[in-house]
This record gives structure tokens, sequence and C-alpha cells, in this order.
């Protein structure tokens, strides 16, 4: 049995419909018209110990629905899931004890008083030891760099300093399991490779299982092998990141440096034709038209002072998978 | 379970002292707004003399017995009267994250020691009234004061927790809530007599009011010598227990909020 184990999962949430106008609320006010969403819809996955994965999708995909019934916050409407042998909306105080959870767009540090304070009372909220929780703070916070920042006020914090306070909560307890919401979201790029750093060492050290949701895939190419992609409440992709992108990057963009005007270029596999500053973008498909081959081509036409290729980035690969599936 | 309670008012006093000045003024600004009240009640006397039979000092005991349950709901339910704003910011989802009791987790999210000046002042007032009431002291007479401000905090805790439960089903707060509270605070702050009889009866049965002052105000002035009355308040147990358990059923009902 899969450390985490999710199958055929479904949830619908009933919201209200809510119209302009004043006389249509008021309208509303008696009668309410309900809809309803399927947030998910008979998802199905697992997850072994020691696994990152990163759990992806546009807004609204269903994302954090999934993350708040596996850390135990909802219930979902029918399906199974399991992890570590819990149900964790059943067995709730049990199961807690033992996961990490940071929501990157919510706190759970107390806002006037320094991050140690929070620390001291999570202390007693998971009935750590003392020595357990001295040794594993110590650690903690040598680790995240962050001696100085937990004896100030926490709303004096930068966003990267909190962050780093908060992902040492989610930590002092040991749990196997870290649930990271958007952890890098309105981070710069120094708090960004911290966090990710020490994420990756975490997961190494301590084997700890590590659930990522984000937008930033770039946190994705350096934290997970492995990726769940989710789309109007399926799971559309489960895999690793490099079939993905083998599938996807045979568009290459290749810069070309040059003095010579280029007129229109007829040939299959050429896409697109900018001119830059300097020269040309092309964009070329690689499955059709070889690059050493269009290279060819194009040094028979015009004379080529530089090149510079470049593989499609990892966004532009996920916005293509978006619009593959329509989400 | 109390130790993590503790913590909770050791973190919650060192966040309010973060910001002295504010809470100078403020605890100060508390005292006026209800000493108006009560100058209220005292003018009120000065002119019909007494009410269906009860005196200045007997109404002033009741009025102080009352508020002393209520600020101690203000001081330290806080949490529960405010949990609307609580499930609409997501702050729920913290709780739901933690290895503790729903409940204590509610009651240690707030806790408000501005409210200590209303608790501060209506122990002023009880004493006021107790040195001007002439008592027949003994054992139970002490022991009803004890139990009619037990009773007082239960009742408003239970109304407080019922509204609570309702946010579960409509994320929004109810209206309903400041009559059967604040409203009936007023009420309770009266014997149940000097109202008619309809309000009267609301507020034995319904929300029980009447056993937390009127009953033991009666063996409290020697008009009554059941000694069973000295207990009345504590049928109260009887209501904040199911309102209890109507917060824990309904909290399967949560739905979260969006992000």
């Amino acid at each position: 049995m899969s450390f985490i184990e999710v199958s055929s999962m479904s949830k619908t949430f009933k919201v209200t419909k809510r119209s302009s106008g004043v006389r249509s609320s008021v309208k509303s006010f008696f009668k309410r018209d309900y809809v309803y969403i399927d947030a998910l819809k008979s998802i199905s996955f697992e997850v072994a110990r020691g696994e990152i994965v990163g759990y992806i999708g546009p807004n609204g995909a269903g994302k954090s629905t999934t993350i708040k019934i596996l850390s135990g916050i909802l219930r979902p409407d029918s399906g199974v899931c399991k992890i570590n042998g819990m149900i964790p909306y059943e067995d709730r105080e049990r199961y807690v004890s033992n996961i990490g959870v940071v929501f990157g767009q919510r706190s759970q540090l107390w806002w006037d008083i320094p991050a140690e304070d929070t620390f001291d009372l999570l202390k007693d909220i998971y009935k750590i030891p003392k020595d357990d929780f001295i040794s594993r703070k110590n650690e903690l916070v040598s680790l995240l760099n962050i001696e100085e920042i937990i004896k100030i006020p926490v709303r004096q914090l930068s966003l990267g300093q909190r962050m780093r306070c908060e992902i040492a909560a989610s930590l002092l307890h040991n749990p196997s399991i870290l649930f990271l919401d958007e952890p890098t979201i309105g981070l710069d790029a120094v708090s960004k490779k911290i966090v990710r750093d020490f994420i990756k060492k975490i997961n190494k050290e301590r084997d700890v299982t590590v659930i990522l949701t984000t937008h930033d895939m770039s946190d994705i190419e350096a934290l997970a092998k492995r990726i769940i992609m989710i789309g109007k409440g399926e799971v559309l992709y489960d895999g690793t990141l490099q079939k993905l992108k083998n599938k996807y990057d045979n568009i290459k963009h290749i810069k070309v440096i040059t003095n010579t005007k280029v007129g229109s270029i007829r040939k299959k596999g050429i896409i697109d034709k900018r001119k830059i500053d300097g020269g040309y973008e092309f964009d070329v498909d690689s499955k059709i038209i070889d690059v050493s081959l269009f290279l060819n081509y194009l040094s028979n036409k015009v004379e080529v002072k530089d090149i510079d290729i470049e593989n499609e980035n990892i966004d532009e690969i996920i916005i293509k998978l978006y619009q593959e599936y329509e989400i | 379970m109390v130790k993590v309670y503790l913590k909770y008012l050791k973190l919650h006093l060192k966040s309010v002292m973060q910001y002295k000045l504010s809470f100078i003024l403020g605890f100060i600004s508390q005292f006026f707004v209800f000493f108006a009240s009560y100058f209220v009640i005292i003018s009120l006397f000065e002119k019909f003399g007494s009410i269906k039979g009860f005196t200045v000092y007997e109404i002033l005991f009741t009025f102080a017995v009352v508020n002393i349950g209520f600020s101690l709901n203000e001081v330290f339910a806080r949490g529960v009267d405010n949990f609307d704003h609580f499930i609409k910011a997501g702050k729920y989802d913290q709780l739901l994250l933690k290895p503790v009791n729903i409940f204590l987790q509610v009651l240690g999210s707030d806790i408000n020691f501005l409210k200590l000046s209303k608790l501060l002042q209506s122990i002023v007032i009880l004493i006021i009234a107790l040195v001007n009431l002439d008592i027949d002291w003994s054992v139970f007479k002490v022991l009803i004061i004890l139990n009619m401000i037990a009773g007082a905090f239960c009742v408003f805790l239970g109304v407080f927790i019922l509204n609570a439960a309702y946010c579960f089903y409509t994320v929004e707060g109810l209206e309903v809530r400041n009559v059967l509270s604040y409203g009936g605070r007023e009420m309770a702050q009266y014997p149940v007599s000097v109202f008619k009889k309809e309000f009267a009866t609301f507020f034995t049965y319904v929300i029980p009011f009447a056993f937390i002052n009127y009953y033991p105000l009666l063996y409290f002035t020697g008009r009554e010598s059941n000694i069973l009355l000295v207990f009345s308040p504590l049928i109260i147990i009887l209501f904040v227990i199911p309102c209890y358990y109507i917060f824990n059923i309904s909290s399967r009902k949560y739905l979260s909020t969006g992000s």
C-alpha cells in the first residue's frame, strides 16, 4: 500500500448564484439560486514515502481543494483518501500531528509578537518534549538562517523572512509529510533559493514527503521530479517533468545575428520569424526539421555572424499543455 | 489542554503589551461607556423608588452579576463571539491543522483584555449593591452569588456558541444573535417579573435567563426560602452542553473558503 493513496475522490461545492443589480440581490435574499461546482471529479493518484510531488494546474483547477482534503480540513463527497494508514478527516487530531502545512497566502504566525513565541505555543500544541524542541528549533533556525529574525515581531518582517519562519514553524514537530501551498509566492530570487534549497535538504535528510502546489514552474524544476497536473477537477498528467519536456520541447527558439536582410522563408518546420536587434529570431519545430538542417539551409542564404539556440521554457510548455486540454 | 490555553493567554497578553498606550486608553474609555448604564438605573429609581417591589440595590445586584458573567464572555469567549469573522478570513483552516480540540482553539484564538475593565466595574457595582442590601448572610448566600455568576457566564456562552455554529451553514453571522446575547443581557439585568408575561416566559424557558437572576434573587433577598433556588443557575448547564454538541455537529458542515 502506498504512503499516500487517493482513489476516485470527488468534491462538489454548492455555491450561491449572485447576480448584479439591486433588484436581483433583493430577490436573492428571499430565494436563492444555487450552482453546483465540481471542484474534483474522481481524482486518483499515489505517492510513495520520501517523494517530492509538484501539484500544478491553473487557478480554480482544484489544487487547494485537494490539499485541503489531504490535510484533513475538508471531507470529500466520495472516494478514498488514505495517508500513512489514516483517513485525514476522520482521524483529524492524530493525523495532523504528523503533517506540516504551509499556506503561502496565509500565516500561522502571530502577527504582533516574534515568531519565537509562536514556536513556543506550537511546542505545547504538538506536545513536543523539551529537549527535542530545543534541538530541532536550533537546527531549523540555523538551516534557514533566521536566528535574529525570530526575535523580531512578525509584522515587521519582510515576506521572505516571514516565509522562512512559517516553514520552520511547520516542521518543529518533525512531520513526515509537508504540504506547501504556493510557498514561494511573492518572494524575491534570494528567498526563493533559500526556501527551495531547504525543502530539498529536509526531503533528502529526513525523508519528508513533500506535496507542493505552485504557479512558479522554476519551483517545480528545482524540486520535483514528478508532477501531477490537474485541470477542471481531473488529473491530466501524472509523470516525470522530463517526459513532459521531451514531449513539448520540440520548439526551438533560434536567434541569428546577421547583417543580411532575410526575406520571407517558406519551409516546412519554420513556424515563425521575428525581427530582433541585429538579426532575426526563428521558432523551429525540431520534429519536422532538424536544427542542423535548418542552420544549413539558412547559412546558404544569409551570412550568419552568431547563433543562439534556446529550448522552449517550462512556462510555455505548461501554457501549451493547458491549451491542449482546454483548461 | 490547560497548558495550551495558558500559553494562548500568555501570547495574547504579550501581543497587547506591544501597544501599551492604546490599551490603557481603551481601558479607560470602557469605563465611561459602562457607567452610563449604571447611572440610567440610578436615575430611574430616583423617580420611581422601586420597580415591582424590587429596590434599586436589588436591581443593581442582578445587574452586576449578569454583567460579570457577560464581560467574562467578552474577555475569554471573544473568539466564539467573533466566529463569523474568523471563518470568513479563512483562519478556521489553521485550527483544523492542529492536534488540539477545536473549541479550545477557538477560545484561545482571541482574548480581549480590554473588557477586563468592564469586569472590574461590574465587581465594583456588585460590592456597592451588597454593602447597601440588608442581607442575612450564610454559606448559601455566598454560594448563590458564585452560582449566579457561573450561570450568567454559561448562558451567554451558550448563545454565542449557537451563533458560531450557525456560521458553518452560512459563513455569515446572524443578526439574531444580538437579540439573544446583547438584548438578552439587557433583559437579564432586571428580574424577569418586571417584564410582560410573554417576555418572561421566553426568557425563562427558551433562553433560561430567569434561572440566573430572578429565582436566585428571591432566595437571596429572603423572599423565598426554598434551598433549591440556590442551585437554579446550574440548570444552565443543561442549556450549554447541547449548545456545545450542536457546534461540534455543525462543524462537519464546514466548507472552507477559496484560495
